[in-house]
């Protein structure tokens, strides 16, 4: 049985933006209630999706090689990379903070950058196997990226804040521009993406 | 044109009967389990009390101090704004501008968008905008990060807190009501309604 029950194998196609359902054949491409152009799948998303997945490794190199930001008290700088940042939290005895650093700017970057990979890999390889669960990894990977903006917030409260000439100074890295760019990337790339290819491959 | 009365899953493209669901229940998706609709109690009405109460919150929140340290003598205090200020003059555009857009400009024009719509669906009245604005109001929404912004400045404070005294500003209770009234704001806009809505009161 080849996937009978998708809309679009019914000759529909659904709004992405309103969600309502236009005859497949209509001539016209705008949808008749929101006007939004209609496609059956969200256009190129695999290209797309791996274009911004593929930026967004090589920045993450940067992102953690380079300092985030530099800390001077009494003239005395010292740049921080992201790890490092973690490390002096640690450092200080504020480990559940620590923690959620670690959450918020390393593993869900990672997380990110490797399941969106596999989600290109399933709809390449057409994987039959567990289409539901890879689903719901889509959906958390949407959902979770927001949250690695934590890192960058801190960075600009920080900077403003802490701005007291020679004695007391934070100052943004080059790595914070690395960072701010794999987080918008990645989440462009979980945008771009359509779990419906993963359906479409369903036997 | 006879209207198609079918729906489909925007996640796996499942064909669906339009199921009338009712307040405090969830429509999910059979097949991927997305989803499809949790009606909230007299959306409309809420969407546009919530959105006006936003829009106030708004103005203190923006404007007034979050939080002030004191450092060996110093005194400062930060905004929102100055967070975005400071990052630009240390030539830090892309990550000033990504704070600007996430922080500020986007959760004012989610409200703005929210209170545009629900007044509009409120006193019935057409107006051929109101589908361009719920798309944007959709695309715009995910890129609105207050709720991490918030954990940013609790972050920030954490940090601080060893070598600085803090001191906690009025506009940081503002930010945090603000903060409330769009998760509740995001939680009551009920977006099939609203599109069936608009729908209907197009010409
Ligand atoms: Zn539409
Ligand atoms: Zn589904």
């Amino acid at each position: 049985m080849k996937s009978k029950k998708t809309a679009l194998a019914q000759g529909f196609i659904r709004c992405h933006d309103c969600g309502c359902l236009s005859k497949r054949a209509d001539k016209n491409r705008l949808c008749p209630l929101c006007g939004g152009q209609l496609h059956p799948r969200l256009p190129n998303s695999f290209q797309r999706t791996a274009a911004l997945l593929l930026s967004a490794f090589c920045l993450y190199i940067p992102a953690n090689t380079f300092p985030i930001m530099t800390v001077t008290s009494l003239g005395v700088g010292e740049p921080h990379t992201i790890i490092g940042g973690i490390i002096a939290l640690v450092n200080s005895g504020m480990v559940p903070i620590a923690l959620l650093v670690l959450v918020a700017s390393i593993l869900v970057p990672l997380l990110k950058l490797l399941g969106i990979s596999l989600l290109l890999l399933n709809v390449h390889y057409r994987w039959q196997a567990h289409a539901k669960k890879w689903t719901v990894m889509y959906r958390i990977i949407a959902f979770v990226g927001r949250w690695s903006m934590l890192d960058i917030f801190m960075i600009s409260i920080l900077v403003s804040l802490v701005d007291m000439g020679g004695v007391a100074q934070v100052i943004a890295g080059p790595a914070a521009t690395a960072f701010a760019a794999v987080v918008v990337l990645t989440m462009f790339a979980a945008k771009s993406f359509d779990p419906r290819l993963i359906w479409d491959n369903q036997r | 044109m006879n209207k198609i009365t079918l729906t489909a899953c925007p996640e796996c493209d499942l064909l669906l009967n339009p199921t009338q669901t009712v307040v405090g229940d969830k429509a999910h998706c059979p097949r991927c389990g997305y989803l499809l609709q949790r009606p909230s109690k007299q959306s409309i009405e809420r969407t546009f009390a919530l959105s006006i109460a936003g829009l106030i919150l708004m103005f203190p929140a923006n404007l007034m101090p979050l939080i002030g340290i004191k450092m060996l003598g110093n005194a400062k205090d930060g905004t929102l704004w100055s967070g975005v200020l400071a990052l630009f003059e240390e030539h830090m555009w892309g990550v000033a501008v990504l704070v600007f857009l996430s922080s500020i400009l986007f959760p004012l024009l989610n409200i703005i968008l929210s209170l545009l719509i629900s007044a509009h669906l409120y006193f019935n009245k057409p107006n051929r905008h109101l589908a361009h604005w719920m798309r944007w109001l959709q695309h715009i929404d995910e890129w609105a990060m207050l709720e991490v912004y918030m954990l940013g400045i609790i972050v920030a404070c954490v940090k601080l807190s060893s070598t600085s005294e803090l001191k906690f500003g009025f506009g940081l209770y503002a930010f945090v009501a603000l903060l409330i009234v769009t998760g509740m704001l995001t939680s009551s806009l009920d977006k099939v309604l609203f599109w069936r809505q608009i729908g209907r009161l197009k010409p």
